[in-house]
């Protein structure tokens, strides 16, 4: 199908070929380092097609600097990041969802902290597109995952400036800022999806975004008891407070079919998981003293002062995702406590072409 | 053969953006001094207060706060800016 051509308002150049175009890209600064697929007005046409949108169609606009994103520049780095045209309502849906206020897009992306945005697929979309909850599901693989992730941190440099030692003053970043987007494994857990737990229709297709430090990694291969299990994950947070940051907010946890089947097994659904986590994911002041931080430990509450790692139970965002085997799993942490929060967006596909 | 491909930037949001002038002049100005809301900002701003009134003639120096570094200012503390000539923003940390 070849798609009518928009009028398009961004500036085109004309080089030799795809190889020049990806140097003359490389050297304007308009990548993450890595090549790029040439976003010609064609292609860019087409992403705009798939979402039913039109170039000047203003997709979210970055509160702090006023800045709007467009779907014509939404497109082109789409295109620029390797996405297929189907791809492009889940781009626009994760980039809508940032653009919320409590995302807090300006705070979380250029701070020191360093955070990358952790998307989230829920819905029908997730197999119409291919896209992997299961195997390396954090690693690479999978063009779905790898390219929406990436045409959302192309979208932040090339559309809000967020370039590293400009507007993104990240002292250490994580690879995540490459790519960081899963989709949950909807079909091997019988846990309500989490677009769903956020008030998402059964049925609809959405993305849930966190901005999010690197996911630390756990495993506990030892117990099938659901609370020696969720200890683990409780450990893991507590250390995340006391080593990096001690305020609540949005932890991602990610729970793969071995460890997951356990926790069914003993009918532990994600709610349970998230008042197990919520009461014991907590840390007091004074154990500041054995991570180095013992001239913190008599400030604002004093050594019995407590801290909770969830604000309330809901802030934990559970997803079913890894592959098969191994009893591992992950926490996820959040770039500052509450100050940026989790946000959903449902995908829009156009009526008339359904989820691809 | 050649290939067309599109600016993926977008650098002139809102159709145009300009730079304020620069004054020419500190003397007679009132300055707004913009605390970010983190530590060691204010103790920053009251050093630059001081230089600001005893060595430029400053005529009225407005003390700004954002109560949190990660969010923008509120929309009072930006209506307060507009009596000013010139703003200095400082983080603290």
């Amino acid at each position: 199908m070849t798609p009518s051509m928009p009028s398009f308002h961004s500036a085109a150049y004309e080089l030799p070929d795809a190889f020049e175009a990806n140097e003359f890209y490389q050297q304007q600064g308009w990548t993450d380092g890595l090549p790029i697929v040439p976003p010609t007005e064609e292609r860019v046409a087409a992403c705009l097609q798939a979402a039913a949108l039109t170039p000047g169609d203003i997709v979210g606009v970055e509160g702090v600097r006023q800045r709007p994103i467009t779907a014509e520049k939404v497109a082109i780095n789409a295109v620029m990041a390797g996405c297929l045209p189907a791809y492009m309502p889940v781009v626009v849906a994760a980039l809508r969802a940032m653009c919320e206020e409590p995302f807090n897009l300006h705070g979380s992306s250029a701070s020191t902290g360093g955070s990358a945005q952790f998307i989230v697929v829920n819905g029908p979309i997730r197999t119409a597109l291919g896209m992997n909850a299961t195997h390396n599901v954090f690693g690479n693989g999978n063009r779905a995952n790898a390219t929406i992730g990436r045409a959302v941190r192309l979208v932040l440099i090339n559309v809000l400036g967020c370039i590293p030692g400009q507007l993104d003053r990240s002292t250490l970043g994580h690879a995540g800022k490459f790519t960081f987007c899963i989709a949950e494994d909807e079909e091997d857990s019988p846990w309500t999806p989490l677009a769903q737990e956020r008030g998402v229709p059964a049925g609809a297709s959405a993305v849930t975004v966190l901005a999010c430090e690197a996911p630390r990694q756990i495993m506990n291969e030892w117990t099938h008891d659901p609370e020696e299990i969720l200890e683990t994950f409780a450990a893991e947070m507590r250390h995340n407070m006391l080593t990096y940051s001690v305020w609540s907010g949005n932890y991602g946890l990610v729970i793969p079919k071995q460890l997951r089947e356990l926790l069914v097994a003993a009918a532990w659904q994600k709610q349970d998981m998230r008042e197990y986590l919520y009461r014991s994911a907590r840390v007091r002041r004074r154990e500041w003293t054995r991570v180095g931080k013992a001239n913190v430990v008599a400030r604002g509450g004093g050594p019995d002062q407590e801290f909770t790692a969830l604000g309330t139970p809901d802030d934990l965002l559970v997803v079913a995702a890894g592959g098969p085997a191994g009893g591992f799993g992950a926490v996820i942490p959040p770039w500052f406590g509450s100050k940026a929060r989790a946000t959903t967006a449902v995908i829009d596909l156009p009526a008339t072409q359904g989820v691809c | 053969m050649s290939i067309r491909v599109l600016d993926p930037t977008a650098s002139t949001p809102n159709g145009e953006m300009r730079n304020t002038p620069r004054l020419a002049t500190l003397a007679g100005c009132t300055v707004g001094l913009l605390d970010n809301g983190k530590i060691r900002a204010r103790e920053l701003l009251d050093h630059v207060e001081e230089i600001l009134r005893n060595q430029h003639g400053v005529a009225d120096v407005v003390r700004l706060r954002k109560p949190d570094a990660s969010r923008p200012a509120p929309a009072a503390v930006v209506a307060d800016m507009r009596q000013c000539d010139a703003i200095i923003s400082a983080v603290g940390d």
